[in-house]
């Protein structure tokens, strides 16, 4: 297990590595210097003692291996160029502000999912089974930024129920309701858009243990059906969900990137778009980075939980 | 004649400060006192006037937090006293000589002085190797000397009459005491992004970034405390955001709102529309280094092929006017109105196409040599620069000649229009303070590497345009530039478009909000009060 | 097989195929939805791209049907062009993903070892970009000429369908007919694309049937964010984008995009739904 362990780290960091060399020279390509040393009226002069300023005279390569030596013996991420602020600091805030609308829509996602899946799976075929499908399909199939929009028009506009975009209130520290009211839509959105892949893998594992043999054996005994779902099936079917929450974990960085946008969300999908609109050298392959290690990290937890849920799941 | 009239201005001046001060602060003890005023900004601001890529993020609440040695008088945007209680020019008109208002604290209790003027000049906008923003606009300043104290003299190296206006904008005065060690006073993030040192009426409480920076009254400031209790700033990215949250009464202003937006909060009983003023203007900048363009009569014959009035209205929802130069009518007496004009006239300017050379083909396109008329037309995305330029491609059709139009991203449109000048025309504006001295943008010197986009050197319009800048008195200034707008008006060294309204939404309780324009009415915010 | 063994098997399938009306509808609205924005510009006599100023942001009514957008040019005609180019950069992004997926995970499957340990690892690094970010630095550095555009949507895409081709050119890769075929002097491509590519088709359609849906959900997001589709080209995402600043005055022309990226984006994930029971062995339907 301790030989497995150390091998997916070292592989994980072997991806990351990757992700930043690839990062690093793509986006040196692009055309245009960072936004705060090159806006459309700053003269040439102007222009070439900023970019002296921040290094951005020397070739790619040279400045790939500063900031690789600095990443590896300081830990240091470098300095955002347009904001004037260590990368990692603005990592951080940002990532609380993310995790907080992903946990939240994965909680939402979660728990509607896995209670339609159910629902879908011990009604196969018959009308639950199809109502839930359609929910799932709309969910994969609405444009999740339009419903966001049209979310907002609804309830913040229209209603005046909810706060239209940001992540709290102002001045003071925030309460757990406010807080709530600041996370419903653009979680509520996100949610219906992770929720059809929880349906999708709750359905098919219920499916599946149903028709195993232990249920079938179980029901014959004469155990009642809900004691046999409830006990039996559930825990079995519990397995593949856990799958579900690292490919889920890509999808909601992805999604928050457009939700953050329509809902003025200052998390990380955010500061993405800034920093790539901004030519944010720095800040760009920090935030892909940090994304990676989420993603890498999430899917390495998840093996291991499997392996503790699931006894026959073994690592060498 | 000079000494008496440098006398006449100064006592102009100390007349405007005693007319203008006592008032301000008898309205400050008569009007409702207290509440906090909810604003937004699109990103995290730096809280620094010179930083670079410190731009519209920063400026408003820049503007609230750093007084400058000037403002603008919010009935005629005329150069008011502000941390300079008087000024006047020398008879060469190389040095300008500011007194300095005395007893001004900064926000952390040091006393403000001249030194702090000479730092803000000397070793940040005039340091060529920070790149500060905005530098540009200072570059006929060679040095700022301290006399005493309270005195401080501009040296410049060429003349530059409107040194007073372009001292009110976007130019707060940084302290020595706080950044006079840093290695580079423009990028300290614990100034910047936490707790900057102010003189304005405002000073930071709390910057959270990627939320809000709030602001608190300065019990120091030299005008006395303001009216309200506080100002935030919401860092909300999107416009439509800002006005949702607007109309559901979370948000007080709302700063240059777009047009299409506008409409909608006109419906609203509680809030308000101020159709404000700027200098400045749109334009279709042809580039001169393409033989095509150099002649005249293309260039008026794509201007009379606009109907600018029509695209006025679809873009911007009419609001705004067609320009005749780059000189905005808000500046009154300067402004020139007897040019010669341009209005949608398809048929002259196919006569005047006809006249160079360039005649129609069988294809519907003009040609002349066997060329076609075909003009490449790069344009960012920014703003409605694309629907703009999607109808300017769609009048130049109809009198057979193509705009070969090219939609990119922001940054690569910079480097190709502004710095590669890879383009023969493009669609952009120009802001800049209130005054009449453009000569960023058309001096023979900014060619290539400056603002001046399109490339356009003429001797003439550079005589005229130092004419101005010699010019001290009013009158002379207005007659200099009469003259020089006249010129470009007729040689078109831009094509002008239109000046558009700024506009602002304000919840109609605010008050004390001076209306001409959003410069002014944030060097005011020592006035701003509600009116619950 | 004997032709009656043909039949029935023949008449068995379209048994199957008639128990899944979500799907048949979802397809019959495909096949109109395409029609419409193929052959509806020869019908239809506005040009999209044709601006009207004076006549923006109007209603819907006899002449354009669905209103006109803030340069008044009718809504409906940009619909029938956007709607050409949402669903050409859908299918062909697909087919990009595809392609890569396919080739990158099949070869990695089918040689195994090293070269399996190399491409697998590929995969893994764009595994762990969230496709999102990956297209967002894409887009930034190369533009957003259309090809591009498809290009990066469709190396989005790439990753997961190389995972599938790698599992199931694995599955084959010691079975019995493989070996068979490489004894007899098969070359090495020709089994991959004779012998195994045939066995991964199934799931590969229904992996590109989503997988449309997918891509034009992306183009719509990133035309959302302004790094996808540039005007003066329509998609429905840059129509979406355009129309957000109008709500106010004119929240229809918002509505419609949204409306067309739903319901074709819906009818893909029907259909690969059906499809996927269809093709399923087990017959989970």
């Amino acid at each position: 297990m301790t030989g497995y362990l150390i091998r997916r780290i070292a592989q994980g960091i072997l991806v990351l590595f990757l992700v930043s060399i690839f990062t690093f020279f793509l986006i040196n390509l692009a055309p245009g210097g960072p936004s705060s040393l090159v806006d459309f009226s700053s003269t040439a002069a102007e222009r070439e003692a900023r970019l002296a300023r921040f290094e951005l005279d020397r070739s790619p390569v040279e400045r790939y291996g500063l900031w690789l030596t600095a990443l590896v013996t300081r830990g240091d991420l470098g300095t955002s160029i347009n904001q004037g602020l260590p990368v990692t600091d603005l990592l951080l805030q940002r990532l609380g502000t993310t995790l907080r609308l992903a946990l939240g829509a994965l909680a939402l996602a979660v728990a509607f999912g896995v209670t339609l899946g159910i629902l879908a799976g011990l009604h196969h075929n018959r009308w639950p089974d199809h109502v839930v499908s359609v929910i799932s399909t709309l969910g994969m199939s609405i444009p999740n930024f339009w419903l966001g929009i049209v979310a907002i028009i609804v309830f913040s506009v229209n209603l005046g129920w909810l706060p239209a975009s940001g992540s709290g209130p102002i001045g003071q520290r925030a309460d757990l309701a406010t807080s709530l009211r600041h996370l419903a839509l653009p979680a509520g959105v996100l949610a219906f858009s992770l929720m059809p892949n929880v349906i999708r893998v709750t359905r098919a594992a219920l499916l599946e243990v149903l028709r195993s043999d232990y249920v079938r054996t179980a029901t014959a005994k004469g155990i009642r059906r809900r004691a046999v779902v409830l006990k039996h099936a559930l825990r079995n079917a519990l397995i593949p969900i856990v799958s579900i929450v690292g490919l889920i974990t890509t999808v909601l960085f992805s999604g928050s990137v457009v939700i953050e946008s329509v809902f003025g969300w200052p998390g990380l999908g955010r500061l993405a778009i800034e920093a790539a609109n901004g030519r944010d050298y720095p800040v760009i392959l920090g935030v892909t980075l940090l994304a990676g290690t989420v993603v890498v990290t999430v899917n390495l937890i998840v093996d291991l939980t499997y392996a503790v849920i699931d006894p026959r799941v073994r690592h060498d | 004649m000079f000494p008496t009239l440098n006398r006449t201005l100064k006592a102009a001046a100390v007349a405007l400060a005693a007319t203008l001060l006592p008032l301000g602060v008898a309205v400050a003890q008569d009007v409702p006192q207290g509440g906090v005023l909810q604003l937004a900004t699109n990103a995290d601001p730096t809280l620094n006037p010179w930083a670079p890529g410190a731009v519209i993020e920063s400026n408003l609440i820049n503007t609230i937090l750093f007084d400058q040695l000037t403002r603008y008088s919010p009935e005629d945007l005329r150069p008011v006293p502000a941390l300079a209680t008087d000024w006047s020019a020398s008879e060469d008109g190389l040095t300008w000589t500011f007194n300095l208002r005395e007893g001004v604290l900064w926000s952390d209790g040091e006393a403000f002085d001249a030194e702090d003027v000479a730092f803000t000049f000397n070793d940040v906008v005039l340091n060529a190797d920070l790149g500060a923003q905005s530098a540009s606009q200072f570059t006929s300043i060679d040095r700022v000397e301290i006399v005493d104290a309270t005195t401080v003299d501009f040296v410049l190296n060429s003349p530059f009459s409107a040194l007073p206006y372009y001292l009110a904008s976007f130019a707060g005065i940084i302290p020595e005491h706080v950044l006079g060690d840093a290695e580079n006073p423009l990028t300290v993030a614990s100034f910047n992004k936490q707790n900057p040192v102010t003189t304005g009426p405002f000073m930071v409480d709390e910057f959270v970034p990627g939320s809000y920076v709030s602001l608190t009254p300065n019990p120091n400031h030299w005008a006395g405390e303001p009216n309200l209790d506080g100002v935030t700033f919401r860092i909300i990215a999107d416009p439509n955001t800002q006005v949702a949250q607007a109309l559901a009464g979370e948000l007080d202003v709302v700063t240059r709102l777009t047009a299409s937006l506008a409409s909608g909060v006109e419906a609203s009983p509680e809030l308000e529309v101020l159709r404000q003023s700027q200098n400045l203007y749109y334009w279709i900048s042809l580039n001169q280094n393409d033989e095509r363009l150099t002649d005249v009569r293309v260039r008026q014959a794509l201007l009379h092929a606009l109907d600018r009035e029509a695209m006025i209205e679809a873009v911007i929802e009419g609001y705004g006017q067609v320009s005749t130069g780059p000189v905005a009518p808000l500046l009154g007496a300067l402004y020139e109105d007897q040019v010669a004009t341009y209005p949608y006239d398809p048929e002259r300017a196919g006569e005047l196409l006809d006249e160079a050379g360039w005649v129609m083909g069988d294809d519907g396109i003009r040609e002349k040599d066997g060329e076609d008329l075909v003009l490449s037309m790069p344009t960012g995305q920014f703003g409605y620069l694309v629907p703009a330029t999607l109808l300017a491609q769609q009048y130049w059709e109809d009198i057979g000649v193509v705009a070969d139009v090219q939609v990119i991203e922001w940054n690569a449109y910079i480097q190709q229009v502004v710095v590669n000048r890879e383009y023969e025309s493009t669609l952009a504006w120009w802001s800049q303070p209130p005054t009449a001295d453009v000569a960023p943008y058309y001096s023979c010197d900014a060619v290539g590497s400056g603002n001046n986009i399109p490339n356009y050197c003429s001797e003439e319009l550079d005589n005229l345009m130092n004419a101005g800048r010699r010019a001290i008195t009013p009158e002379d200034q207005q007659a200099a530039y009469s003259e020089m707008q006249q010129y470009m008006a007729e040689e078109l060294p831009y094509l002008y478009l239109w000046y558009p309204d700024i506009l602002t939404a304000k919840r109609t309780t605010l008050e004390g909000f001076p209306e001409i324009n959003a410069s002014s009415a944030f060097q005011h915010a020592v006035d701003w009060y509600l009116n619950d | 097989m004997t032709e009656p063994q043909a039949l029935a098997k023949r008449r068995k399938l379209w048994r199957r195929i008639r128990r899944q009306p979500l799907g048949l509808t979802a397809f019959a609205v495909l096949m109109i939805l395409i029609l419409t924005v193929t052959l509806g510009p020869l019908a239809w006599p506005f040009d999209p791209d044709r601006a009207n100023p004076l006549n923006n942001l109007a209603p819907p009514d006899g002449t354009h049907w669905l209103g006109t957008d803030e340069l008044g040019r009718d809504v409906f005609a940009r619909i029938l062009a956007g709607g050409r180019v949402s669903l050409a950069v859908g299918i062909f992004s697909m087919l990009v993903g595809l392609t890569i997926g396919t080739a990158i995970g099949g070869s990695a499957g089918y040689f195994g070892g090293r070269t399996e340990a190399v491409l697998m690892r590929l995969v893994d690094v764009f595994m762990a970009i969230p496709a999102f970010f990956l297209i967002l630095v894409i887009v930034t550095t190369f533009g957003n000429h259309p090809v591009t555009v498809i290009v990066t949507v469709g190396l989005g895409f790439w990753a997961q369908m190389a995972r599938v081709a790698h599992a199931e050119f694995s599955r084959f890769r010691r079975h019995e007919f493989v070996e068979a075929s490489r004894a007899l002097g098969g070359s090495h491509p020709r089994i991959m694309l004779r012998h195994i590519l045939p066995q991964v088709v199934p799931q590969a359609t229904v992996l590109a049937t989503l997988g449309v849906g997918w891509a034009i959900l992306t183009e719509a997001a990133l035309s959302y964010l302004g790094l996808g589709i540039q005007p003066p080209l329509a998609s429905w995402g840059n129509m979406l984008q355009n129309a957000q600043q109008y709500l106010w005055l004119n929240p229809l022309i918002a509505i419609w995009p949204g409306l067309f990226i739903g319901l074709t984006v819906l009818a893909f994930n029907l259909l690969g739904n059906s499809l996927r029971d269809l093709l399923d062995p087990r017959g989970d339907s």
